[in-house]
Parts: C-alpha cells; structure tokens; sequence
C-alpha cells in the first residue's frame, strides 16, 4: 500500500473513530455476525485496531458516504 | 420435493436470540398459509443432524438463521451446517434465504450451480443495531424492527407466492421507506448509524440462481 493510501486509510479511521465517539448514544449495540454484539467502546477498539471487524465497520461506513455524497441514495430512498 | 419450510434457529449469543425470535413472525406466516415447518434448534443444529433432516424431510423451502462466511453458515456456536465442498448440493433445486453475513459471496453460487432453485442472501456482513434496554424482548426493539422487518419480508413475501425475485425486491422497498421514515422523523443521534446500517444491507441484499422461481 502507497504511503498515501495508508494516510487516507488512517484518516478514515480517525474519522469514524470520532463519529462514533460523538454521536452514537451508549445503550446501541451493533450486530454484524460476530458471536456477540459490539459495544460503542468495542467498535472504537476494533477500527482502532483495524482487524476484520474494524475494516468492516469503515467500509460500511465509506459505503454510506459515497452513496450519500453521489446522491444515489436519495435517489433510490425517492423512488419508493 | 414437498412443499415446506426448514428453518434454522440458534440461540448462542444475543444475535442469533434476536433472529430466532424476529423468525416466530416468519413461522406464523406459514403456518397461517398451512405449509409445514421443521424449526431446528440448537440441539440439532449440527452437520450431521442437519443432514439427516434435509434428506428425511426434503422441503422445497430452507431459511437459515445463523453467522456466515463467503462459504459457509454456522449453526448452534461454531457448528458449521452448510459448508462449500461438504455438503452444498443437498441445497439443489431449493429455495434459501440466508440471513448469515456475506454468504452469498461464494456459497450462494455453488448452491444455485445447475440448480432450477434460488439463495437470496448478503454479499456483505448482514449488520443490525439493537437497543440494549430490550435485549430481553427483541420484538419489542424499534431499533432492530427497522432491520429484521424487511429481512423478514423476504420469506413472508415467499410463502405468499413471490418469486424469488420479487420477494428480494419487496424486502428491499421496505429498507427504503425505512430509511425514508427515518430521515423523515426529527433527527436522533442514533439516526446516521440506523441509516448506514440500512444502507448497507441494502447494497448487499442479493439474489443467486433462478430468480423466478417459487416455493
């Protein structure tokens, strides 16, 4: 991976890091196939730590602001 | 093959607790519909019983509930009951709907491989936020109702005589009102991340095979 990629890949996670810090309320937890639901605290440690969770996480994540910024969203949520 | 409905239940971690109960919803539709159900639960959710009851039984209609990878899907912990290799061609010529993480990626193809049936399943992780002060009665979460809802509507919209196809789409739709109604409502702070996770069931929502088939 370009010394690039990682700074972008590395901002990325500091990016979700914060928003989930900030705006998630405690008592949400997350499912995403796993033995057990994560934690608020538990998904910061895992985009912390950048394992298969964590990557999971961010690529949600990237997923939601591409369509959201591309307006693919809004389009596909207007059509129903 | 006979008409009727396998249907996996594990109740291993509050996950599974969650899609076991939001699947009561499912069996209840078929049986107000009079299609015979075989629910398996933890006891019997191993390979070798699996198996067994898929040949002895021979439905035309497989729901499984249950953690999943590119080629596999779990039953009770870390019991694997359908693997790619092992014994995915029992799945020839039926209808699946796997509520398991990105197993669609790889075993959905290989089940629908010369095969008239359909795998409708997730080419992602199947994600859902739940509210931990319902833990104890899942299907009174509205947060983790706006998810298992429209997963469930893809077996509810097949026991109603849907194809395939139109059953993924119909569950679809209501992903989109419920992000709508979402974002339609004052804003929580719990609103961008029940959206994302939306969103990405969404994206990842696919169907294998013949798309046209019914149960």
């Amino acid at each position: 991976m370009s010394g690039e990629k990682q700074g972008v890949s590395e901002k990325i996670k500091q990016l979700v890091i914060a928003r989930i810090k900030a705006q998630m309320p405690p008592n949400l937890k997350l499912s995403m196939g796993f033995e057990n639901s994560l934690t608020k605290e538990e998904m910061i440690e895992h985009v912390k730590a950048g394992d298969e969770q964590g990557a999971q996480i961010v690529n949600m994540h990237i997923n939601f602001i591409k369509a959201l910024t591309s307006g693919k969203l809004m389009k596909e949520v207007n059509s129903v | 093959m006979q008409n009727g409905l396998i249907i996996t239940l594990p109740q291993c971690d509050d996950a599974t607790e969650y899609l076991t109960y939001y699947s009561k919803l499912v069996t209840k539709e078929a049986e107000e519909k009079g299609i015979k159900i075989k629910e398996i639960h933890d006891d019997e959710l191993n390979l070798k019983d699996f198996i067994k009851i898929i040949n002895k039984l021979d439905y035309n209609f497989v729901v499984f509930n249950g953690h999943g990878t590119t080629s596999s899907i779990l039953g009770h912990k870390s019991n694997v009951i359908l693997k790619v290799g092992v014994n995915e061609e029992l799945m020839k010529d039926r209808i699946i709907y796997a509520r398991s993480c990105n197993a669609a990626v790889s075993l959905g193809v290989e089940c629908t491989k010369n095969s008239n049936g359909a795998f409708i399943g997730y080419i992602f992780p199947f994600v859902f936020y739940m509210n931990e002060q319902w833990s104890a009665k899942p299907l009174n979460d509205n947060i983790a109702k706006l998810f298992l809802e429209p997963s469930n509507q893809i077996p509810i919209s097949l026991i109603k005589g849907n194809s395939a196809k139109e059953s993924d789409i119909n569950s679809k739709k209501h992903i989109l009102k419920n992000i709508n109604k979402i974002l339609r409502t004052p804003s929580e702070p719990d609103t961008p991340f029940i959206v994302e996770g939306l969103w990405n069931n969404y994206l990842g929502q696919v169907v294998r095979g013949n798309g046209s088939v019914k149960i």
